[in-house]
């Protein structure tokens, strides 16, 4: 991670707190450690209460820094997530797209986060493990060949009904036309993403980062944390119109992970 | 999802007597099913004053303290509680001599299995020790009958201390600094290996380098402690071994020590087999748990080679589920498969098994529940302690607003095992299964429920408290971690870097936080803890309370009209009925899907009630579903609150059960309750019509004619006057001419067309009344019209419920001596002892409330012109008031008796007479039971009336019966509302009809 922003000087990126929610393994912490530091492991501890990582991403001149609440799955855990969802900018409600109570879990905290939660909070649904559902099971290396020391049977993909080879597209439970057409309805982002491939993941960030009204984070977080006023009002002027110029920008690119 | 639990209320404080338990890591009594203990053979507990010494001469001091008699066990506390101690089975006990010493003194010599020879001296007056001696000797015997002695000769092989110290003397010589452990590993005799119990250690290695752990030192020091102070079921806790388990238990023992010391060892010596029984029996069971620890199995400790493999993978899970199955209902919480794979590494799967169960029962209570109020609770306890121990970082956590609990939370949850490398964390849990015997000499029995966290706290103050001035700069919660994540990893570093001295270099930052931790922070008791987790309980509870009322209120499909508000105080009314009549476990879903409340399962676990709940749910909300009696005897006014049962609050639960269950869910109450409190006249006509049509062919039988009017009747009946009672037999008896006169072929004006009626006279269980005809009935009744029009509905009422008491905690002595006053049958006592003196003095009364109360005084509403033709509808006019219609129309008046008879007889319209149909019986039934109200003083009135004078509306005797009801109103506020009571007033004042 040869990122200069994120060494570099604390002042000029914006914080935004992001909080990960969803199902038992589904992924969660996947998915930020694929983002945090493009890594997979396969069989990945539990998540108990919740997880903190950070990263910083660029997008366009501005420098954001994800404050990254990575939390338990568990049912039971559930009481704990206000702790972790108070204050939070922006979420990744994540499912399982081979598991379609997950998608239904990922509804009900939808539907938690947008009576509960900040109320300009940002949410995006991504639909996980999509490697397992690609049709070609030779070939899904293809935009990871780096990881093929990854590639070992990928335990938090439900066991007893292992992703064999044969026809990985029967694992589909949950139709992507379907989670679409609820994001739409329900105004969220949405991907289907891979932590193990690293697919979508970083588009997520991306578009959160674009969506977030980044001239509310400053302004509420500056004089408390001392940041320069002025550095606050240039990006906030941008936060809005940027969604459409950056459409051209490359994900990859506009992420410094 | 919705799972509603009231289990947190059931808490209770510990008695004393469990505490003492607990302490000594007794198993608590009768917590197994599978066990053959024999409540008859219970021997007596007793304590008494002892000098302990051991038989050795010069090995340990004696130490003054308490021995115990807790059959079947033997136990033993220093005067401090922490210095000496020991648990022992008595059937471990080989023989007991009295001592022959001087005068006055008695003593007893204890041989146990091991042959150590502990000495006590029992201190008490000479009777007491007598007793004493004779409760062990009975104990003692029961033992020996249940064949216990015999099983400890077996049990004890499956130790490894016994390997360890009947190694002749060469293992333990042969150590030195150089890893000799792993000689002595090849020189193991392999026999020796399926005796004793072993983890995962033995084959996939333990974390660590044991020359840097110095293994072979440690080895050889426990060797020598427990050849001297018994070992396994019969160790003797001296301060030396509270010592050596600082330094860090060697890894062979590790496991061993784990069961000894924190009391898992005499549940698996109890329990034989149980374990192997309890897998076997549920084989191949799937539950919302057992999908939940696949999931984890791969995930817990994966980079342990032990893990890796088929062997560890399938001991842990085997573990776990073994566990799920024997409390469904915790059944499995991420964390404990943490905590079951680290202790797998140290021991075999039965032994883990029971320490699991000691974990997440007595050491860590509540932490992993399906509400995890235990974790909950100690966060917030913890808060407090660092609020007074480290005022100035709370503070600054206060000023910048971090939460504590985001990073000690799943420290506690996981006893610090993957939070810190292995190697420490295996320490702290060594530490956290031996110290605790913080001592308390004051009131109040301390416990060992606190040692552990407490001293888990004492660790964390002590983290806190190391990084202070770092945690002082620290602006959020993110920070925080970072800091601690980083700071947990450099434990393995020198403390000291720069220090010239090499021993001070070579002090590690773990042992720093030990040492600051233990020595610092005693100051952290016991009875800190307890009465700080008293004084945060409800607290606790209530949030936890409140979060699953609001999810429960998101959850819900539909609100229907209510508001969120409204939601939540029907939530209450279930709430409380679920807290007062609790649904018995088999109709909530299985306790084992209930337990994971999971999202795995395709149906999603929903609390539901039944029946009895229903009932008592019911008479939160509606007037009428409750029995409510305003006693006043001159000392006290109160109102006695009584559930009414009858077939229409039946009939009403399963009108609303409408997936036919046999059972409520909240949602299925948010709706039926939608379905008529929000309604109009013309729909409550509607809705009423349809709880009655049992077929739903949107046709009443005559049968069920009847039926709605005893409905009618048991919601009337606490109404004052005859308003009501009038206007139920005006009802009756114009539905059942209206219906007849309906009939094909029709005569007169009809209103609604009936098809398929062909004869005049119709079975009783045969369509007779349509909506229409019912809707006509009902209008033509002033009373039954208000009724319907805003009565009915207004008398759901959903009103803010007081705060439910939580369970007394009974916080000092003054709590208890008020919890055994004010119980719930002391009250009734004081109750009816009031009410006797209160009839003595001519001061009782009973008034019973009324469930509409909208009208006061007897006065007749006047029936409405019936939609009918003149013809029609003789008997449905007012006529009723007047003396040429009384033939007909004695319904109508009070004297219900008299109405029955002239309907059925007397009309030869009526079916009756054709089909063999009579209502007769029903309509008496229907009249026996409004008489049988509770003797109300104006029923007295009428009654005499109704001897004598048919024609009540006549002023007089109103007028005397007005003037009681007054009475009434002036002293009983009967809880009308304002509305009400203008109507109430406005009634008072107007002129009888006529």
């Amino acid at each position: 991670m040869a990122d200069p922003a994120a060494s570099g000087s604390v002042d000029k990126s914006v914080q935004v707190k992001l909080v990960l929610l969803g199902e038992a393994a589904v992924g969660k912490s996947s998915v930020v450690l694929r983002f945090v530091s493009n890594e997979f492991q396969a069989n990945k501890e539990p998540t108990i209460g919740a997880a903190f990582l950070t990263q910083k991403c660029r997008l366009e001149d501005r420098v954001l820094r994800y404050e990254i609440w990575d939390t338990a799955g568990q049912e039971r855990f559930h009481s704990l997530a206000p702790m972790y969802y108070r204050n939070a900018q922006a979420a990744v409600v994540v499912y399982d797209v081979t598991k379609a109570t997950s998608l239904e879990k990922a509804k009900s905290w939808v539907k938690e986060l947008q009576r509960q939660a900040n109320p300009n909070i940002v949410i995006a649904l991504a639909g996980n493990k999509v490697d397992l559902v690609q049709a070609s099971a030779s070939s899904p290396g293809a935009p990871s060949s780096s990881e093929s020391e990854d590639e070992a049977d990928d335990a938090t993909a439900t066991p007893g009904e292992t992703p064999g080879a044969s026809e990985p597209e029967s694992l589909r439970q949950v139709p992507r036309e379907e989670a679409q057409a609820y994001a739409t309805e329900a105004g969220l982002l949405f991907f289907e993403t891979s932590a193990k491939t690293g697919e979508g993941i970083v588009d997520i960030f991306t578009e959160i980062a674009k969506k977030i009204p980044i001239e509310h984070i400053l302004a509420a977080t500056r004089g408390a944390a001392g940041r320069p006023g002025g550095a606050g009002g240039r990006a906030g002027a941008q936060a809005e119109g940027s969604v459409n110029l950056d459409s051209t920008t490359k994900p990859k690119d506009a992420c410094n992970c | 999802m919705s799972t509603i639990s009231t289990a947190l209320r059931n808490f209770k404080e510990p008695t004393k007597e469990q505490l003492t338990q607990i302490f000594f890591s007794l198993p608590s009594v009768g917590s197994l099913d599978g066990t053959e203990k024999t409540p008859a053979q219970e021997v007596e507990k007793m304590d008494i004053n002892a000098v302990l010494s051991l038989g050795v001469q010069g090995e340990e001091d004696a130490y003054a303290g308490k021995l115990y008699i807790m059959s079947p066990y033997l136990a033993f506390a220093s005067l401090d509680r922490k210095s000496v101690r020991f648990t022992i089975p008595l059937s471990t006990i080989r023989r007991v001599e009295r001592l022959n010493a001087r005068a006055g003194i008695y003593a007893l010599s204890l041989s146990t299995w091991h042959g150590a020879k502990i000495i006590v001296q029992l201190t008490s007056l000479r009777p007491t020790a007598d007793l004493f001696c004779s409760l062990l000797r009975d104990a003692l015997k029961i033992e020996l009958q249940r064949g216990q002695m015999r099983a400890v000769k077996g049990f004890v092989k499956t130790c490894y201390s016994e390997a360890l110290v009947s190694t002749t003397s060469h293992v333990a010589d042969n150590e030195r600094e150089d890893g000799s452990l792993i000689s002595e590993e090849k020189d193991d005799p392999t026999p020796r290996e399926s005796t004793y119990h072993g983890g995962l250690g033995l084959k996939f290695k333990f974390p660590g380098d044991p020359k840097k752990l110095r293994e072979a030192s440690k080895i050889k020091l426990w060797t020598q402690y427990l050849r001297a102070h018994g070992r396994n079921l019969t160790l003797l806790r001296y301060p030396q071994c509270t010592r050596l388990v600082q330094v860090g238990l060697p890894n062979r023992l590790r496991g061993e020590m784990w069961e000894t010391l924190s009391g898992s060892i005499y549940l698996r010596f109890s329990n034989p087999g149980f374990y192997e029984q309890l897998l076997e029996k549920n084989t191949g069971r799937t539950t919302t748990s057992t999908e939940d620890i696949e999931k984890d199995l791969h995930r817990s400790l994966p980079e342990y080679a032990g893990y890796q493999s088929g062997e560890g993978i399938s001991a842990l899970r085997r573990v776990l589920q073994a566990y799920s199955f024997k409390n469904p209902e915790l059944g499995y919480c991420q964390a404990m498969n943490i905590l079951a794979a680290a202790i797998l590494i140290y021991m075999s799967e039965e032994q883990a098994f029971w320490l699991l169960e000691v974990l997440c029962d007595r050491l860590l209570p509540g932490y992993y529940a399906p509400s995890m109020h235990g974790t909950l609770l100690d966060q917030r306890v913890f808060e407090a302690l660092v609020q007074r121990c480290l005022p100035i970082i709370h503070e600054h956590f206060q000023d910048v607003d971090v939460q504590l609990s985001v990073a000690s939370l799943p420290w506690f949850l996981s006893l610090y095992i993957n939070s810190m490398p292995m190697i420490f964390a295996f320490r702290i849990v060594d530490c956290f299964f031996c110290m605790g015997p913080k001592v308390l000499f004051q009131v109040g029995s301390p416990s060992s429920i606190q040692q552990h966290p407490e001293e888990a706290d004492a660790l964390f103050s002590a983290i806190l408290k190391i990084n202070g001035e770092k945690l002082l700069q620290i602006q959020d919660d993110g920070g925080f971690l970072n800091l601690m994540r980083d700071y947990f990893a450099s434990l393995g570093d020198s403390a000291h870097p720069d220090s010239p001295d090499p021993r001070a270099r070579a002090i590690t930052r773990f042992q720093e936080l030990l040492l600051v931790s233990f020595r610092e922070f005693s100051v952290i008791t016991d009875e800190m803890i307890l009465s700080e987790r008293r004084r945060f309980r409800s607290e606790i509870i209530h949030s936890i309370e409140s979060f699953s009322k609001r999810s429960a209120i998101r959850n819900l499909k539909s609100l229907g009209r209510f508001t969120k508000e409204q939601a939540g105080l029907v939530y209450d009314a279930l709430y409380k009925a679920m807290c007062i009549v609790p649904p018995p476990p088999d109709v909530v879903p299985p306790p084992a899907l209930v337990a994971a409340g999971d999202v795995g399962t395709e149906e999603k676990p929903e609390t539901r009630i039944e029946l009895r709940t229903f009932q008592f749910f019911l008479s939160e909300i509606a007037t009428w579903a409750r029995d409510e009696r305003i006693v006043s005897n001159g000392f006290q006014r109160r109102v006695d609150r009584e559930i009414a049962e009858h077939e229409f609050i039946d009939r009403l639960f399963f009108f609303w059960d409408t997936s036919c269950r046999g059972a409520l869910s909240f949602q299925d109450l948010i709706l039926g309750l939608d379905g008529v409190i929000f309604n109009d006249l013309m729909e409550n006509i509607e809705w009423f019509f349809n709880l009655h049509d049992k077929n739903k062919d949107g046709f009443l039988t005559k049968d069920e004619v009847l039926t709605l009017s005893e409905t009618f009747l048991f919601i009337f009946r606490y109404e004052v006057g005859d308003a009501y009672l009038g206007a139920v037999s005006r009802f009756m008896t114009n539905a059942f001419e209206y219906g007849d006169a309906l009939l094909p072929p029709p005569e007169g004006v009809q209103i609604n067309e009936q098809g398929g009626e062909t004869p005049p006279a119709v079975p009783t269980n045969q369509p007779y009344l349509n909506l229409a005809t019912f809707r006509m009935v009902v209008l033509a009744d002033e009373v039954l019209e208000s009724f319907f029009e805003t009565d009915l509905s207004a008398s759901f009422r959903l009103e803010p419920l007081p705060e439910m008491e939580l369970p007394v905690s009974s916080s000092g002595l003054l709590g208890d001596i008020w919890s055994t006053i004010a119980t719930d049958n002391n009250k009734k006592m004081f109750n009816m002892f009031t009410d006797e003196i209160g009839k003595t003095i001519g001061k009782h009364q009973v008034v019973h409330r009324p469930s509409i109360g909208r009208y006061t005084k007897l006065e007749e509403p006047k029936a409405r012109e019936s939609l009918l033709t003149p013809g029609m509808r003789h008997s449905a006019s007012k006529s009723s008031l007047s003396a040429e219609s009384t033939k007909t129309v004695a319904t109508s008046t009070s004297s219900t008796l008299s109405v029955d008879t002239t309907a059925t007889t007397g009309k030869a319209s009526l079916p009756s007479s054709g089909s063999g149909f009579s209502p007769l019986p029903m309509l008496h039934a229907a009249n026996i039971a409004l008489m049988e109200r509770t003797p109300f003083a104006i029923d007295d009135a009428k009654d005499d009336e109704d001897e004598s004078d048919e024609d009540l509306d006549g002023g007089e005797n109103d007028d005397q019966v007005m003037d009681e009801v007054d009475a009434f109103l002036e002293a009983h506020d009967s809880g009308l509302t304002d509305a009400d009571k203008e109507v109430a007033k406005d009634l008072l004042t107007a002129e009888p009809v006529k």
